[in-house]
Order: structure tokens, then C-alpha cells, then sequence
């Protein structure tokens, strides 16, 4: 289960929201424990596709690798991947799949007409064939 | 030795260290070491024909080893290597 705190849960709203029509993207930072993953602090990051944004997002491995840096100083730990989907439901998309990564969280936000519409998080297998759905609260 | 650090989610196959210390002179020798130090991470960095998955990205220090040495770039005492996931996506 992931549960994000209302702090980290109103930025990636507002990114999302802001960037729409494109899609967004960004990591989350917090604490493990228990079964559940605790998002306390989201951190937007540039969508670095070059093409239409409305339609992918690419993340910079130096992003990546300065957000787990950043986890690290704040004692905290790089837990999940959000990105939104305009204007359409939040699955996990055979592009999110095969571009994914199966150690993290990844939370997709449908944002539709420029609104928060509804959220799914997802856990990728480590062949990237399937996602399984997590419970995610927020 | 150079010094590997752990993303979260692997740390429950390293004993919860967060960052190990592992021998070897290149990159692809300390990854070897550590993935036969903690043989359940080989899975996760690997793939069966024993090449660094697609979507692992090896950096020694802040400089990505595909545009240095790859396998063969030399690691030495104080450097750090970071395993960092390649991520895209999208709606379509």
C-alpha cells in the first residue's frame, strides 16, 4: 500500500494540473515501513521528452539520480514515480510498461479538462510484461 | 573499494544497507561482487544472459559508465557507482 501526505499530494496535483494538456512527472520521496510507503514530499521534475508531451514523459537519469541524493540528505527514500495522463483513465499504459522500472511506486494521475479526475498506483514486474495494481490512499 | 549505493526498494536484499563497499577494479567487477555478496539483487540488475538490464543505468560517480568505459570502466577507493533506473511513459 502507498499513502501520500496531503502536502506532497496537493504538489503533484498542481503540477499535473499546470502542465496539462502535457503529461508531467515527478518523484516521490518518503519513508517505508510496515507494508505501506508514506509519500512525504513530492518532487516535480522536468518531462524531458522531446516530442509530444501530451502523449509521453521521459525522465533524465541525472534527475533520478540527484532525487535519490536528495532522499538520502533529508533521510528520506526515493520510493515512487508519479506522472499524469491528460484527458484520459489512469492505467499503466503498454509505454509506461516497457519504459518502467520494478523497484518503484508508480502513481498515475488522470487529469481531465485540466481537473483532478482519479488516481491508480501501479507495481511493474521486473520483465516489464505486467503491472499489478497497488492500493494507494491519498 | 568503491562504494555501491542501494535504491530503497533493494536494500531487503542487502541486509538494509543503504550503501556496501564491494572490491573490484572495474564496474562490472564490483557490480559481479556485489550481486555474489547478495545473490537475490542479481535478478533485479541482471537479465538471464547476464547483461545490466535495460532500464539500469550504471553511474560512477555523476558520469553515466555508457559514456566512459562501460563494464570496463575502472572503479577505484572513494568512487561511488549508482544503479539509477531509465524511466519514460506516457498515455499511448
Amino acid at each position: 500500500m502507498i499513502r501520500i501526505e496531503a502536502a506532497p499530494w496537493a504538489s503533484m496535483l498542481a503540477h499535473a494540473q499546470h502542465t496539462y494538456p502535457n503529461e508531467c512527472c515527478g518523484a516521490m520521496l518518503g519513508s517505508t515501513g510496515e507494508g505501506v510507503k508514506l509519500v512525504r514530499e513530492a518532487l516535480p521534475l522536468e518531462n524531458a521528452f522531446e516530442g509530444a508531451q501530451a502523449e509521453r514523459y521521459e525522465l533524465r537519469p541525472e534527475d533520478l539520480l540527484a532525487a535519490d541524493r536528495a532522499a538520502r540528505e533529508r533521510r528520506m527514500e526515493l520510493i515512487g514515480i508519479y506522472h499524469s495522463h491528460p484527458d484520459c483513465d489512469a492505467y499503466f499504459s503498454q509505454t509506461d510498461l516497457k519504459n518502467s522500472c520494478p523497484w518503484y511506486s508508480f502513481v498515475v494521475l488522470s487529469i481531465r479538462n485540466g481537473e483532478f479526475h482519479h488516481a491508480n498506483s501501479w507495481l511493474p514486474n521486473v520483465e516489464q510484461t505486467a503491472a499489478e495494481k497497488e492500493e494507494l490512499s491519498y | 573499494m568503491a562504494k555501491v549505493m542501494i535504491p530503497t526498494p533493494l536494500r531487503q536484499f542487502t541486509g538494509k544497507q543503504d550503501a556496501v563497499a564491494v572490491p573490484g577494479s572495474t564496474v562490472g567487477e564490483v557490480l559481479n561482487a556485489l550481486t555474489t555478496q547478495f545473490p537475490d539483487l542479481r535478478k533485479q540488475i541482471f537479465n538471464d544472459e547476464g547483461k545490466v538490464r535495460s532500464f539500469v543505468n550504471v553511474y560512477l560517480n555523476d558520469e553515466d559508465v555508457r559514456y566512459l568505459g562501460k563494464d570496463a570502466t575502472a572503479a577505484k577507493d572513494g568512487d561511488t557507482i549508482s544503479l539509477v533506473p531509465s524511466i519514460a511513459g506516457g498515455r499511448r
